[in-house]
């Protein structure tokens, strides 16, 4: 009776290690994910779809903004989907300061680039998935890991005085399909 | 048979009971605000710096932790993350008191000093809508020395609202963009803000 007792203490313990493990790992490794999947729900609302521009026009704190959200730092965001081929972005860069930066769906930044190190203000990238042929379009490639994934520009503002220049230069980004 | 039913009852019983707790203790782990800049590097006793934000190299958990509590980080190949915690002598930053943050110019395209409501991670409602200075914004002296007095209610010079309710949490964050070679050569040693309790 008491190695019965045992056994099932002890295969109890073990079903519970293995389930913990497996549980804590998912959650982990899902987590990511899921935060990036409700941030390109809340840009796609607000721009209208996948593959489209979305701006924040307004500088200082907002209440809506996403945790830690930068009050400086006026973004410009696209939520893409690559399942229907290559999307195409392209305007002018922001003196002050200026970087475009891609996120994959694990929320990793896989590719960020300053004003300072592209070749003129006016700008042109295709991103594409690895094997989708991007010959056709003008623009610099760029290879998203991931299908799905989230697009922001950052452009430094000083102040207030600076959002007149800065909304001119948002609408003159274009996000859409190649 | 009513044995094996028995068995796998309790089975499914302590896999569900198993499942339910972990899943809480880890969406808790991985939000709790002491445990989201745990793996952070302590880089003077106020400030707490990593490079792992947005990047590859990033543990799972780290990984995890960024993307739940300020998802959407540059790497560090673009800007650096610092952020404080605690004053220049090791006490938790509190509302209720008056703290001087002064600095030296950082030798990077810019950067902005911004505070937290430590439990929400959002910025503190406050009449004047200000919850960060950056390197262009805030004053500075002749050398380029600034300061900003971070406390719960308007002061002379550059004001940085802490929460107006007592005994309320926040932290700094100061980021650094694009910064200089120079400054990427000393990382995370750079000349930080000193954040000095002048009253509570």
């Amino acid at each position: 009776m008491l190695n019965r007792i045992v056994v099932y203490v002890l295969a109890a313990t073990v079903l519970s290690a293995v389930t913990y493990f497996i549980t804590r790992n998912a959650v982990i490794n899902k987590a990511p994910g899921l935060v990036m999947s409700t941030i390109e729900a809340r840009i796609v609302a607000g721009s209208g779809g996948w593959n489209a521009c979305f701006h924040n026009q307004t500088y200082g704190p907002r209440t809506n903004a996403a945790r830690r959200a930068k009050p400086d730092s006026i973004i410009s965001s696209m939520a893409y989907d690559l399942s229907e081929g290559p999307v195409r972005i392209a305007g002018e860069t922001w003196p002050r300061y200026w970087s475009i930066s891609f996120y994959q769906q694990n929320s990793d930044n896989f590719f960020v680039m300053n004003d300072l190190e592209m070749a003129s203000s006016a700008f042109g990238f295709i991103l594409a998935l690895d094997g989708q042929d991007t010959s056709a379009y003008s623009g610099v490639p760029i290879i998203s890991p991931t299908e799905k994934g989230i697009m922001l520009v950052r452009r430094f503002a000083a102040d207030a005085t600076d959002m007149e220049g800065i909304i001119a230069n948002q609408e003159a980004l274009t996000c859409a399909p190649a | 048979m009513l044995k094996y039913a028995i068995i796998t009852l309790g089975a499914m019983s302590v896999i569900a009971a198993t499942f339910f707790a972990t899943r809480a203790m880890t969406v808790s782990s991985l939000t709790n605000q002491s445990s989201v800049f745990e793996a952070f590097e302590d880089v003077d006793g106020t400030w707490l710096y990593s490079d792992k934000i947005g990047a590859a190299a990033a543990s799972s958990v780290e990984r995890a932790r960024v993307a739940i509590n300020g998802p959407l980080g540059l790497s560090s190949k673009e800007a650096v993350y610092f952020v404080a915690l605690r004053d220049g002598e090791g006490e938790a930053l509190k509302s209720q008191c008056t703290y001087r943050v002064s600095g030296q110019p950082i030798d990077t395209r810019w950067w902005s000093l911004t505070l937290y409501d430590a439990v929400t991670q959002h910025y503190v409602p406050n009449p004047e809508n200000r919850s960060s200075w950056n390197s262009v914004s805030v004053p500075r002296d002749e050398t380029g020395q600034w300061q900003v007095v971070v406390a719960p209610t308007p002061q002379d010079g550059a004001w940085l609202p802490s929460q107006a309710a007592a005994d309320q949490s926040f932290d700094l964050m100061l980021r650094v963009y694009n910064p200089s070679a120079a400054t990427r050569a000393i990382l995370p040693k750079i000349d930080l803000p000193i954040v000095e309790r002048v009253s509570c």
